[in-house]
């Protein structure tokens, strides 16, 4: 099978990867360059306790695990479909209880869904995934840049590097962060699943801060991607952003991830 | 998970990216490119006002096939090659390490290695507790970037059959396991409270279970000493 796929007025790669799962480079939309890479680096879980006694007296939580999703957790083959309007890719990856698909899927308007869906039930309920995507989006190149959040009724300019939550605002279309490319005026937008408690993390490219092999950083520092964060500024520069949801088990499982993105400025809008 | 707070960039020890040894082929079309910059440089300089932005790096004309996969003699060439760097001499001397995974990695222009044929190596040196993130120039032979940090990157595949071993021999874990039941998966775990010795050490967690069912018991193993620190009841987790 090509990993080349020119569908749906798309044309991207794709590879499976060690741990990432399913990585998507050097994807067109109608001729233009949208992304360097996408991938998905890991999927968090961690368990609550049932906390009956006193909080004080309870011992402490203990901390999250993860498997990598990948050729070791690969169930069955990555597989090419194409569907009304569009082409995507999938794979379903299991460890233990945790079974998981991922999917990408392109729509010929511009649309691009990288989502996860999470089935299992875990080691007990009382459990919540967080999966981490990582986006490196190069509208027409890699420059040149900036990202906004819409915050108190209208998209504001992220000045420098952060972590962005969503607060429940969002534009009238449902999006809530967005990358702009000042050459073009083109953009890429992104919408949180509203039951994803999603946020974002916006920082600046740098060589040596590709995504890294584990979340886990050095005995009491901040995991990645929060480790990434600093101040450097983010305006007219190349960018990478992180969009990671927070989802808790519930009987209602399968759940499906991820945000919903949108670009503009790449001619025909609908 | 609580959301991490904003930090600032973690310390690491790193190392600029290293330059090709003078007198190599990577040297000379390093060389060639520096003249060609310089050039481009001079000729701006003369002719475009100084207030000028620069051009953003041309990302759009990347060469796809520099993402393929690495074929088991790139592999091999990228772990020799830096198993034989200097820097990393004695580690390689004392030999208590694993690679824990070797990708293909593409950088972008206008970088001088961008173009050239790279692999990431990712190793966690069991002697020294620090993992190793190194860019090879497959191109050039020679070690290109070079992290080393206290960072804990993912178990190898023989990380995580160690650890369903050393749980499964374990008597705690035997004593409490019921007939059919077996190790369904090693995750790859760390303790959040500095009393949990997987707070500050390589660790696994090994979950056991019937196959299609709901998973009985978690074993901790301590990855460094090979032996299981904590037998938890699914339940209790």
């Amino acid at each position: 099978m090509s990993n080349v796929i020119a569908d749906a007025n798309w044309k991207f790669h794709w590879r499976l990867t060690e741990s990432a799962g399913i990585m998507i480079y050097l994807a067109e939309y109608r001729g233009r360059r949208v992304l360097w890479d996408g991938s998905l680096p890991y999927v968090t879980v961690d368990h609550q306790r049932d906390v009956m006694e006193d909080e004080a007296q309870a011992p402490q939580a203990r901390g999250p695990w993860w498997v990598p999703l990948g050729t070791r957790t690969l169930a069955g083959n990555v597989r090419v479909q194409p569907f009304r309007g569009g082409v995507e890719l999938t794979a379903n990856f299991s460890a233990g209880p945790y079974h998981y698909m991922q999917m990408w899927r392109f729509h010929d308007d511009g649309r691009l869904c990288p989502w996860l869906t999470i089935h299992g039930s875990g080691l007990h309920d009382r459990h919540t995934y967080h999966p981490h995507w990582r986006f490196d989006f190069d509208l027409d190149g890699a420059g040149h840049d900036a990202v906004e959040a819409f915050t108190e009724g209208g998209w504001q300019r992220v000045e420098e590097e952060g972590w962005f939550p969503h607060t429940g605002e969002a534009d009238d279309n449902g999006f809530v962060w967005r990358q702009i490319d000042f050459a073009t005026g083109s953009s890429v937008l992104v919408r949180p699943h509203t039951w994803d408690d999603a946020e974002l993390f916006a920082v600046r490219y740098h060589d040596g801060e590709w995504a890294p092999f584990s979340p886990r950083n050095a005995v009491g520092t901040a995991p990645f991607p929060a480790a990434y964060v600093g101040r450097e500024p983010l305006e007219d520069q190349d960018v990478a952003l992180w969009y990671v949801a927070h989802v808790h088990y519930d009987q209602a499982f399968p759940y499906t991830a991820g945000p919903w993105i949108k670009l503009e400025g790449f001619g025909r809008d609908k | 998970m609580a959301t991490p707070k904003r930090t600032g960039r973690q310390s690491r020890t790193t190392t600029p990216w290293k330059k090709a040894k003078p007198g190599t082929a990577a040297s000379a079309a390093t060389s060639r490119r520096r003249g060609a910059r310089a050039a481009v440089a001079k000729a701006r300089t003369a002719t475009a006002p100084a207030a000028e932005p620069a051009l953003p790096p041309d990302v759009t004309a990347s060469d796809p096939s520099l993402f393929a996969p690495l074929t088991p003699g790139e592999i091999a060439d990228a772990v020799r090659t830096l198993t034989e760097d200097r820097r990393v001499a004695a580690m390689a001397k004392v030999g208590r390490y694993r690679v824990i995974t070797t990708e293909p990695l593409v950088v972008k222009p206008p970088h001088w290695i961008t173009g050239h044929r790279l692999a990431r190596v990712v190793v966690y040196d069991y002697a020294a507790d620090r993992c190793v993130d190194a860019c090879v120039d497959l191109d050039a032979g020679v070690v290109a970037h070079l992290e080393v940090s206290k960072a804990q990157p993912m178990l190898s595949r023989d990380e995580e059959s160690e650890a369903i071993s050393v749980a499964t021999l374990d008597e705690r874990v035997r004593d409490k396991l019921t007939l059919g039941e077996t190790a369904l998966v090693a995750l790859h775990y760390w303790g959040l409270d500095a009393a949990d010795p997987a707070y500050a050490r390589r660790s696994a967690a090994v979950m056991f279970g019937q196959h299609g069912g709901h998973p009985s018991l978690v074993a901790i193993v301590d990855l460094i000493d090979n032996q299981v620190t904590a037998v938890v009841p699914a339940a209790q987790w």
